[in-house]
């Protein structure tokens, strides 16, 4: 498999506190990679670090063999990098049908942009409602969903975006286990198409969608592999599955 | 075309037609007519606050700065025009001044094109360049409300300063009317009040599928949230510059047309408490509606130059007093109040309709008569 991404020797620090420290991450084309790790093991910055929040302080960030250390944020999403946040950020006074047009960005110029409707209805637009279950409520302003229902908005505008590597922070974070068990299959349908990398903390989910693991801590990676070696694997009980537990999980 | 767009364009309309019908009510009164076109005028800036502010976030307190422009650029072609037959065609307060010959960025100003251009190109073009600098820094909020006004205040003390070029203090008094294909456009005349009341409309109208558009929509969003907005790909800065440059070329429309009306240009357009006023009409009527902020500047306008008639100095307490309660009780303005309300009538339409649906099923139980009592 080749690799669609490859972090060497990331570094970040905040204030002298090194959130992320010497990270080597590979992620192959079409792979659905799991990011686990205690909290601030540092996974929501390796993420930032990908989709151009944060800058490193040292290392280099290559996505489909191109230098992207220090390309702007836009023109990374614009590359095909794509990014779902650990608070699920949808734009609240839009509707779900606006919120997905945002998402929908392969022209994403002021002079293109000029030339369009606010909302253009399309198959493709359908089918992501569908897929998401938000089709009754394509009219209704993001404000009033659920929170699971953000959470989904949020997934079908990465899934809009059709971006070839999407980024996702704790996409079952407060979803009810019906949620999650939803969310899992629209994973399942996203594998292959995209390639995914998926920070998570429920593990019934992890072991449900994931083929790879990579466990941080404290900012490095301390292992990986697949669900199996990872649940049997005695440093990372000891670092993360001594902390949350993951065998009741 | 969908629901969405109906009744909001049929506002449009209908509005578009009240103020066309105003020239036919007000008969021979050339006096309340030129009053008109100046509320006509005026309602412009707020107008273009509405899409910068109320679109995409933006709040210019420096409004005036752009007005400001657009008046002087007109100004200054109308008064080569009243000074034609001075000795070598220096405006009159040139000669005061000691200036000898016409400076050189005066020269152009002859062609009434150019004014036209200049009145709406250069604050176009000093909005893209602040607009860059200030976007690609990520300023927002407060900061460009700050940054905006510092300009205004920059703009106004240049144009007091320069005595020379602008006339000062007293500004350009004295100008000619405007001379379109050899036909004289009297600023109490009718059809001065067609060219403010076109302007306003065909302003609105553009903004009406501006806002509508996938650029408002992105617009909208940035004014949400432009961090997201960023990481779907949109250029982020280029839209907040783009939004900001078109909205200080609508205010340059503006001051022209104020200019005209008033038959002069003074600093006093770009004087703070004009801007700030702008950015009342604006919340008045309602941000986030290019045609409530148009209805909020003629309505504070009408009401204030009704009372200070009456009243004088009370006029700006009440109109004061008025602001105050809007923002306190009426965030979104007038505009909100009758979106909500029309809202609210829908909703309790949909649920009567529903209501009676249940009652009309209710009916249809296969319960037979007395069953229900056993
Ligand atoms: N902008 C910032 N400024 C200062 N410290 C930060 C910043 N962002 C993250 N950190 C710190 O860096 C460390 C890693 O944070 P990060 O958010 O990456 O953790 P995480 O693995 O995503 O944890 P969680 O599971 O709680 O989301 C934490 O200790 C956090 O406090
Ligand atoms: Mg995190």
């Amino acid at each position: 498999m080749s690799a669609i991404l490859d972090l060497k020797g990331l570094e970040v620090s905040f204030d002298g506190f090194k959130a992320v420290s010497g990270l080597d991450l590979s992620v192959g084309e079409g792979e659905l990679l799991c990011l686990l790790g205690a909290n601030g093991a540092g996974k929501s910055t390796t993420l930032d670090l990908i989709c151009g929040k944060t800058l490193p302080t040292a290392g280099t960030i290559r996505f489909r063999d191109r230098d992207i250390t220090e390309v702007h944020e836009f023109r990374r999403a614009r590359l095909g990098i794509g990014r779902k946040f650990q608070v699920p950020t949808v734009f609240r006074e839009l509707t779900v049908e606006q919120n997905l047009e945002v998402a929908r960005s392969e022209y994403p110029g002021v002079l293109s942009t000029l030339r369009r409707l606010g909302v253009r209805r399309c198959d493709r637009l359908e089918e992501v409602l569908e897929l998401v279950g938000l089709t009754s409520k394509r009219r209704a302003q993001a404000s009033e969903l659920s929170h699971g229902e953000t959470q989904w908005l949020e997934i079908a505008m990465l899934v809009m975006q059709d971006s070839q590597l999407i980024l996702m922070d704790e996409p079952t974070a407060g979803m009810t286990i019906a949620e999650t068990s939803r969310t899992c299959e629209l994973f399942n349908r996203l594998r292959g198409r995209h390639t995914l990398v998926v920070v998570e903390h429920d593990m019934s989910f992890v072991r449900e969608i994931a083929e790879r693991i990579t466990v941080m801590h404290q900012g490095q990676v301390l292992a990986e592999g697949g669900v199996t070696d990872i649940e049997n694997n005695e440093a990372v009980r000891e670092a993360y599955l001594g902390s949350r537990g993951i065998a009741h999980a | 075309m969908s629901q969405k767009w109906l009744l909001p364009l049929l506002g449009y309309v209908a509005f578009s037609v009240a103020i066309l019908s105003v020239p036919a009510m007000v008969g021979d009164n050339v006096f309340l007519l030129n009053k008109y076109a100046r509320y006509l005028a005026l309602a412009l800036p707020a107008v273009a606050l509405a899409l910068c502010w109320g679109q995409a976030g933006i709040l210019n307190l420096g409004q005036g700065f752009s007005f400001g422009i657009g008046a002087y650029a007109i100004a200054m072609h109308l008064k080569l025009v009243a000074s034609a037959s001075n000795p070598g065609g220096l405006p009159d307060f040139m000669g005061w001044n000691n200036v000898g010959a016409l400076p050189w960025f005066w020269e152009p100003f002859h062609s009434l094109g150019f004014a036209v251009l200049a009145g709406i190109g250069v604050p176009v073009l000093l909005a893209s360049l602040l607009g860059w600098f200030m976007f690609r820094a990520r300023i927002a909020g407060v900061f460009v409300a700050i940054i905006t006004l510092a300009m205004l205040v920059v703009g106004n003390l240049l144009v007091v300063d320069q005595q020379r070029y602008t006339g000062g203090l007293n500004g350009m008094t004295d100008l000619a009317w405007l001379n379109v294909l050899g036909l004289q456009i009297d600023p109490y005349s009718r059809a001065f009040y067609y060219l403010t009341a076109g302007s306003l409309i065909a302003v609105l109208m553009a903004g009406f599928v501006l806002v509508r558009s996938k650029f408002g929509l992105i617009l909208q969003a940035i004014r949400g949230n432009p961090e997201r907005v960023r990481y779907f790909g949109y250029d982020v800065a280029r839209y907040q510059s783009v939004a900001f440059a078109t909205s200080a070329g609508v205010a340059g429309i503006g001051g022209m047309l104020y200019a005209m009306v008033l038959e002069f240009a003074s600093p006093t357009f770009m004087a703070v408490p004009l801007s700030l006023a702008f950015v009342i009409w604006c919340a008045v009527g309602g941000r986030q509606s290019l045609l409530a902020a148009a209805i909020g500047a003629v309505v504070v306008n009408a009401i204030q130059g009704s009372l200070s008639e009456a009243f004088l100095d009370t006029a700006q307490l009440l109109v004061g007093g008025i602001f105050v309660l809007v923002v306190l009780f009426l965030p979104r303005g007038l505009g909100g109040l009758v979106e909500d309300t029309a809202t609210r009538l829908h909703g309790a339409g949909a649920r009567l309709r529903r209501g009676r649906e249940a009652v009309e099923k209710s009916v249809d139980l296969p319960v037979k008569r007395g069953e229900v009592a056993k």
